[in-house]
């Protein structure tokens, strides 16, 4: 296995940077904000005549994109995923579902990432919304090449996205060999009867991580793509190993990727370590909000070795 | 109010469209008398706008129509019909199994570019095609046509400020106001006092025609908006139920099921 790929930039950041750097050559890609891109967005700067901060209207800024994909273009959209996951998801139902627009919706902000600025910035059912919703690739990926792999799949495929970030943490994404992100990025194969880790997103990956390297014994095998059509690529490849799942993920156990390999891996024991069914009340930084809900590794380790 | 410069129109088009219009109507109540019926008010009084609009698409120049207030669907697959885009005559197929025609505009029909019905929607995505031809300097306008009830969604306001501060020139906002709306009327329950003075002062152009002057409204929709900055309103006047006396201006005309015998005698009298 080679080494991880060092990483310098934050999933959001490298969403903004790759997206920039792919619409020097596709001339058809657009970007949408609302208002929350952050002065000096950098495809502001390359490329004027296509970027627009629409205000704080997230529903229209949807509708609005998938009027620019019926006339070709590739709109890449982005907002808190509080803001488009929740406040605008009839307009991700009616276009990205009901239209295939050729949509890519980027949602930082994910899960608790908003922290201390509290439970409106927080977002820990969007999974549960984007995969009800037919024909969305849904993608969380872990560090900056992933990031990246995603963007320029998202922008290849013409098909409606919703990638999902955290907010300005930076991660080593794990090495995929190719470049190219598959259904399943193996990291650690363990030991042949122990526990699978299964990873979501950034902070499960990183719990999976720091839980690897407490118990070596452990399995981790890291999804990006959380939609259904690769949740059954996952699970066929999951399933050819024995022994429990345990799959982490910043997000509420309803509609969360747990019970959807449950579903998928019928008569195999998968548990989940997730945010519940709980409000954070407090402050505190990120992996203080997330410990709240019962997030940390005392939480990973104890489902990953439970009797 | 800011009106628009509209050309004149010619007179050889504006017969065919009112006999468009005339067919249409017939058509809407055939579904009316179909085994869903259908809302045949809001479709009746929606019909001119569309069939104006839907000739300025004809012309080729990129102009894409979207009705906003899908609940008027009977109508949109009329005057899509009469207008070529649709072939096949919607009315008996309307609510069948085994078609397209839903009860709201389902894109699986030609000509329907939105899932609208759920209200609202339709509005930004013709701001986002009226974007999308403008980043291309291509004409053609982006048409969404509403209805005054509709205009209580609040996503039609966002999308107003957003399509001001963007400067669409070549996004037009229709709004059928007929007065009615599922509960009652506009005016009971939501009124909406100076409306083209609350477009302007969003930073539109307005315009208010009689809503079933398909001269004045092929005028309006025909009128040169290449070097336009500010989106165009135009608040249509227009009948529940026009063009059937019975149903005419009749809160009770928003959805309604009748049976052949009425339907025949109801077509004829569409002049």
């Amino acid at each position: 296995m080679t080494a991880a790929t060092v990483s310098a930039l934050s999933g959001r950041d490298a969403y903004r940077d790759e997206l920039t750097r792919l619409a020097g050559t596709d001339p058809m890609v657009v970007c949408l904000e609302a208002d929350l891109g952050g002065k000096g967005h950098p495809f502001q700067a390359a490329h004027p005549d296509r970027f627009f901060n629409l205000g704080i209207a997230e529903g229209a800024m949807i509708d609005m994109a998938t009027g620019l994909a019926s006339a070709g273009y590739k709109p890449f959209v982005s907002t808190f995923a509080p803001f488009a996951a929740l406040r605008a998801a009839e307009s991700l139902k009616l276009t990205l579902g009901y239209l295939a627009a050729g949509v890519t919706v980027v949602a930082p902000y994910a899960g608790v990432s908003g922290a201390w600025f509290g439970t409106t910035h927080h977002c820990l059912e969007d999974l549960a919304v984007l995969r009800s919703i037919p024909g969305v690739t849904i993608a969380a990926p872990y560090g900056e090449a992933e990031t990246r792999a995603v963007v320029r799949a998202a922008v290849a495929s013409g098909r409606p996205h919703y990638i999902r970030t955290g907010r300005n943490a930076v991660f080593d994404s794990l090495p995929t060999g190719d470049g190219e992100v598959g259904p399943v990025t193996w990291d650690h194969r363990g030991e042949p009867d122990a526990t699978c880790l299964v990873s979501v997103g950034e902070e499960g990956t990183r719990l999976a991580l720091e839980a690897r390297a407490a118990r070596p014994e452990l399995a981790h095998a890291h999804l990006t793509y959380l939609d259904h059509a690769h949740l059954e690529l996952a699970a066929a490849e999951l399933a050819q190993r024995p022994g429990r799942f345990t799959v982490i993920e910043e997000h509420r156990r309803e509609g969360g990727v747990a019970e959807a390999l449950a579903l998928l891996l019928p008569g195999r024991e998968v548990t989940g370590v997730n945010a519940g069914h709980g409000w954070p009340t407090q402050g505190g930084d990120h992996h203080e909000v997330m410990g709240q809900l019962g997030l940390d590794l005392p939480a990973v380790l104890a489902a990953a070795t439970a009797p | 109010m800011t009106d628009v410069l509209p050309p004149q129109v010619d007179h050889a088009v504006a017969v065919d469209l009112a006999a468009r219009a005339v067919e249409a109507r017939r058509l809407v109540v055939d579904m009316a008398a179909g085994p869903r019926g259908c809302h045949l008010g809001g479709s009746l009084s929606v019909l001119d706008i569309l069939i104006a609009a839907l000739h300025r698409a004809s012309l080729g120049d990129g102009t894409e129509v979207v009705l906003s207030k899908g609940h008027a669907a009977a109508g949109l697959y009329a005057a899509l019909h009469v207008s070529g885009v649709l072939a096949e005559n919607p009315a008996p197929l309307y609510g069948q199994l085994g078609h397209p025609y839903t009860g709201h505009p389902g894109p699986k029909v030609p000509g329907v570019r939105f899932p609208t019905g759920s209200l609202g929607h339709g509005v930004p995505y013709a701001a986002g095609w009226a974007l999308a031809r403008r980043i291309g300097g291509q004409p053609g306008l982006g048409i969404a046509v509403a209805g005054d009830g509709e205009l209580q969604e609040g996503l039609v306001w966002e999308t107003c400020q957003v399509a001001a501060a963007q400067r669409l020139g070549n996004f037009v906002l229709v709004v059928d106001r007929n007065g009615g709306q599922n509960d009652g009327l506009v005016a009971d329950i939501s009124p909406l006092p100076d409306l083209a003075a609350r477009f302007a002062a969003f930073g539109f152009d307005t315009v208010e025609v009689d809503g079933h002057d398909l001269a004045r409204l092929t005028a309006v929709f025909g009128a040169d908006r290449t070097g336009a900055e500010r989106p165009l309103a135009v608040i249509a006047d227009t009948v529940k139920g026009k063009g059937v006396p019975a149903v005419e201006g009749k809160a009770g005309s928003h959805y309604v099921t009748i049976d052949a015998a009425r339907a025949a005698k109801w077509k004829r009298m569409i002049r």
